[in-house]
């Protein structure tokens, strides 16, 4: 079954003085969240920017996959903290994605779980659309 | 999920809300519209700009479409951007132009092109 998931976005004003706001999305979940080009590239100052929710897309998407694929292995997770960082560069783009898990598995050793994350990794649907980032790294261990 | 560069949001997320009902719940997918739609807005406005006819106001709605493939698996297999923008001195050809540049320039829109299909549409808003 293919889902939509859809996002509202205003912008006023040029691009360095000028903001935009995230203004709603489908779910209802967000919004408004203030973007600015400062916030992309100097300083966020509690604004976002495209590059942060990629990170937060690519975040959400390895720790459902990853979550998903240890239940499947008779292992589900207490708890899996995930982080992804983004690098973007300006003139280049998204250059790399850095994902960040440590988790509590009851039953499960450090290596299994390291394989697993990195299968979950590979898999999700984010890291699939990121194929093009030149590097996407994972460190992922036990808690 | 929270945004700690910026800490402008923290959200929970469930799998229903990605595939099934979003009960005010977002998804992975959601947050790749966000991504794309502001990436995508910052272009359309400074390809306005560079063409000498600076944007008054722009409206962008993004929506990604995921879908499972062959294998079972779930893959972003879309993204379809529709952009409004109010540009005196501009004419719909114009808009439609810069759009084209835009989605060219856009980091997401080539992030996403990569392994799915992107398409624009865009279109000249207020001013007489």
């Amino acid at each position: 079954m293919a889902a939509e998931r859809t996002a509202n976005v205003t912008w006023t004003g040029s691009l360095q003085e000028g903001s935009g706001r995230i203004e709603s999305v489908g779910s209802g979940a967000f919004g408004p969240l203030d973007v600015t080009w400062e916030a992309r590239t100097e300083d966020s100052d509690g604004r976002t920017s495209p590059e942060e929710l990629i990170a937060a897309a690519h975040a959400s998407c390895f720790s459902m996959a990853f979550s998903g694929g240890l239940a499947k292995a008779g292992t589900p997770p207490e708890r899996l903290d995930v982080s992804a960082t983004v690098t973007f560069v300006p003139g280049t783009g998204i250059t790399k994605s850095a994902l960040t898990v440590r988790g509590t598995v009851p039953g499960m050793d450090e290596a299994a779980f390291v394989e697993a994350a990195e299968v979950a990794k590979e898999n999700c649907p984010v890291s699939q659309a990121l194929a093009s980032v030149p590097e996407i790294t994972l460190d992922a261990s036990l808690a | 999920m929270s945004a700690a560069s910026s800490e402008s949001f923290a959200l929970p997320f469930t799998i229903a809300s990605r595939v099934g009902v979003l009960e005010g719940k977002t998804s992975p997918e959601e947050l790749v519209a966000a991504a794309h739609a502001s990436c995508f807005v910052t272009s359309l406005g400074s390809e306005l700009a560079r063409a000498g006819t600076p944007p008054v106001r722009m409206t962008v709605r993004c929506t990604i479409t995921m879908d499972e493939i062959e294998s079972g698996d779930h893959r972003i297999v879309a993204s379809h951007i529709s952009a409004a923008a109010d540009v005196p001195g501009a004419d719909d050809e114009a808009v439609a132009r810069a759009a084209r540049e835009a989605d060219a320039g856009c980091p997401i829109s080539a992030l996403i092109r990569a392994s799915a299909t992107v398409t624009v549409e865009a279109k000249l808003e207020g001013g007489d």
